[in-house]
């Protein structure tokens, strides 16, 4: 029998824009509500309804995570894979292109 | 022969003898072009322990099989020579119209040697060689230069030439064509000054055929496609000025000479800030889909400048000398272009030169009443100034940080930020672990293309502030990457539009040459490039003491930002290395052995007798 799972406390964090995402949203920097454990899915989901524009160039489409070609970063340490994200409040994720170098 | 002229075109400036020696398919299926056959021809003509600027020490431009194919971003060529501030291999690249002419006019390869006993216009029509006097054109910008000789010999003459800075063998000199793209790192423009060559004009009309035309357009239009894609967002968009924000947020932007590496007023200077308030349109190279090239222009009510400008430009004239003022960068990057200046090491040896001021090392005697302090616009414009003219202060920094940190001495050359007498680019190696790597071990220097290293440390793929041995595989292939890119010779910013560039440039190379090529004969390629260019600086005396980082590096810790604290130790770079060697299979010295030689197919070559006298 399948046990119900309460859902997970949401925890703010902020998200800071370069690049594209910068450009097109207008702002350097945006609070997003996401579970302490957080997918990529469940950041760009959060950050589609803060930041419709970033839909379709940076987020994809179905709201699965972000583009090949962007990253994020935890806090200006850590770069995140596609797995889970343990988020704190008053984190912040650094979100740019993921084309290093030039 | 399909997609290679298949010669060299040789000229002998001192004695003004032409003549053409053929390029063998042996040759070209190992070395491919680029880089890779500019190594090879280095190699072949550079005699062993030349001064760079010996007129012995040849200057070779050589163009690669994918020139002329039409596909994007293809147009390219390299441009290497014993280099005036490494002495070891200087190898750079350039875009645009003059690779396309070169081949036009019948060379997969020119090769300069000797002196000119005037200032000299070396004009190529169709493999036709004139020596034309460039009295005339001396003490021109790069810009007047070449639009003076294309008025004299036709608008579709394309040139290359040196400004101010190379007549007067500033020892990175860059070489300029097609409006403004530079030949710049490791100073090659020295060494054309150095040959009393103001100039080349080319002209060409021949046609070199391709194996399967049919085929590779197929596969060019796609590629323009993805080209157009995610996968270079960054570069259409901001270029590579989208750098400087994100690296001051992850501490790796280097400011006030590597003392730091946040710079507190970024907002100002950063490629977001650039395009909203300076930004005029993008540019592009000939045959390039991707379109990088950010176009700025001043906005205040000084003299008006426009250019280029890079990322690399930007971090080196701005947050590097603590300079906030975005008009002064913009006026600086187009100095510099003007004068045929390489901005990094114009930066960092200013860079230098201002810590020097601030210690009290150099005073305003030194320096003709300039106040060299950091974050001093006016001063830094007149230092470019003076170092393209070799004028007071400038002729001492001319040399380059590495000479400049020995003639001063006390000390300063815990300062000096080169590897190898290439100045540092625009990656904190200490919070960059991999880069740090990269540009210890580079044949050129200080290079970040080279090994593309950073590109793991800005990733998931490592921990980019931490060490350990892996390091090294993951240089080594970046190095071998970068080497068939730089020889085909690719754009890098096209490298993530490929699926699988080894399995589609074999592909590609096939459809040219019709030579089937299998994709790890490729790779290996890219291995057999940089195991030559590691002979080629062996021969010139480099020991394992050579692959270092400047001391400041291995000695001070990061103070600001994310990084706060964060350094790299001698032992935990010296286990990189290791890695690194031993990755390559090389010995712990960092020596080849025979054997890989022998698996390589090099063995020959360096066994060849190159005390020869290649020029008649």
């Amino acid at each position: 029998m399948a046990e119900h799972q309460a859902p997970l406390p949401l925890v703010t964090i902020q998200v800071e824009l370069f690049g594209l995402a910068q450009l097109v949203c207008g702002r350097r920097q945006v609070a997003i509500d996401v579970p302490g454990s957080a997918t990529v899915a469940d950041v760009a989901t959060a950050l589609a309804k803060t930041c419709p524009a970033l839909v379709g160039t940076i987020i994809r489409h179905d709201l699965s995570g972000l583009h090949e070609s962007y990253i994020l970063n935890l806090n200006g340490l850590t770069f995140v894979a596609q797995g889970c994200l343990t988020l704190q409040p008053g984190d912040t994720l650094l979100l740019f292109s993921s084309q290093a170098g030039g | 022969m399909y997609g290679y002229n298949g010669k060299t075109l040789l000229v002998n400036l001192t004695s003004q003898a032409v003549w053409w020696e053929p390029l063998s398919a042996h040759v070209l299926r190992r070395f491919i072009g680029g880089t890779g056959l500019g190594t090879y021809l280095l190699y072949k003509y550079c005699p062993p322990g030349v001064e760079p600027f010996d007129p012995a020490n040849p200057l070779i431009f050589v163009g690669s099989p994918l020139v002329g194919s039409r596909l994007t971003t293809s147009s390219k060529f390299a441009v290497l020579t014993k280099s005036p501030l490494t002495g070891f291999i200087g190898d750079s690249l350039s875009s645009s119209f003059m690779a396309t002419e070169l081949k036009k006019a019948g060379c997969d390869a020119l090769v300069i040697t000797g002196r000119s006993p005037f200032p000299c216009l070396l004009a190529i029509n169709d493999g036709a060689v004139e020596f034309l006097d460039a009295t005339p054109y001396l003490g021109l910008n790069t810009m007047a230069t070449e639009h003076t000789i294309k008025e004299r010999l036709g608008q579709r003459t394309r040139v290359a030439c040196i400004g101010l800075a190379g007549e007067r063998l500033v020892r990175y000199a860059s070489i300029t064509n097609d409006g403004g793209r530079q030949a710049a790192r490791t100073g090659p423009g020295a060494v054309m000054g150095a040959k009393n060559l103001k100039a080349i004009a080319v002209r060409g009309t021949r046609t070199v055929p391709i194996f399967n035309a049919d085929a590779l357009h197929a596969i060019g239009t796609h590629l323009t496609q993805r080209s157009l894609g995610p996968a270079t967002e960054k570069y259409r968009t901001l270029g590579t000025l989208a750098n400087v924000a994100v690296f001051n947020r992850l501490g790796t932007l280097p400011t006030r000479n590597f003392q730091r590496s946040t710079f507190d007023e970024t907002a100002q200077v950063s490629g977001e800030a650039l395009h909203q308030t300076h930004f005029v349109t993008n540019a592009h190279c000939a045959n390039c889909t991707i379109g990088c090239e950010q176009i700025l222009t001043t906005t205040d009510s000084g003299p008006t400048a426009q250019g280029r400008m890079e990322y690399e430009s930007a971090f080196a004239l701005g947050p590097l000398l603590g300079v906030a003022n975005a008009n002064t960068v913009i006026r600086a990057s187009t100095l510099c272009d003007a004068l045929g200046l390489d901005t990094i090491s114009a930066g960092v040896t200013i860079a230098w030169a201002m810590e020097c001021f601030e210690k009290g090392l150099l005073t305003l005697e030194d320096t003709g009443g300039l106040a060299l302090r950091f974050g001093n616009d006016e001063a830094l414009l007149e230092c470019l100034q003076l170092i393209g003219e070799r004028r007071g202060i400038g002729d001492l920094l001319a040399e380059g940080s590495r000479r400049a940190s020995q003639r001063l001495g006390r000390g300063s050359e815990a300062w000096a930020m080169h590897v190898k007498g290439l100045e540092m680019p625009g990656y904190e190696p200490r919070s960059l672990k991999t880069m740090a790597l990269g540009l210890a071990v580079s044949t050129r220097g200080a290079c970040h293309n080279r090994s593309s290293a950073y590109e793991a440390d800005f990733s998931a793929r490592v921990d980019r502030l931490q060490v350990d041995t892996e390091r090294g595989r993951i240089t080594m292939e970046g190095e071998d990457f970068s080497a068939v890119l730089d020889s085909l010779i690719w754009c890098k910013f096209l490298r993530k539009a490929f699926h699988d560039l080894y399995a589609e440039s074999a592909t590609i190379y096939e459809h040219i040459t019709g030579w089937p090529i299998a994709p790890e004969e490729l790779r290996q390629a890219g291995e057999r490039i940089n195991t030559l260019k590691k002979l080629f600086n062996i021969r010139e005396g480099w020991t394992q003491k050579d692959d270092t980082l400047p001391p400041r590096v291995l000695t001070e810790t990061l103070p600001t930002g994310v990084v706060q604290g964060v350094g790299l130790t001698r032992a935990d770079l010296d286990m990189m290395i290791q890695g690194y060697y031993c990755a390559r299979g090389w010995t712990a010295e960092g020596l080849i052995p025979e054997q890989k030689l022998r698996e390589l197919e090099i063995l020959d070559i360096v066994q060849a007798d190159a005390t020869e006298a290649p020029f008649p």
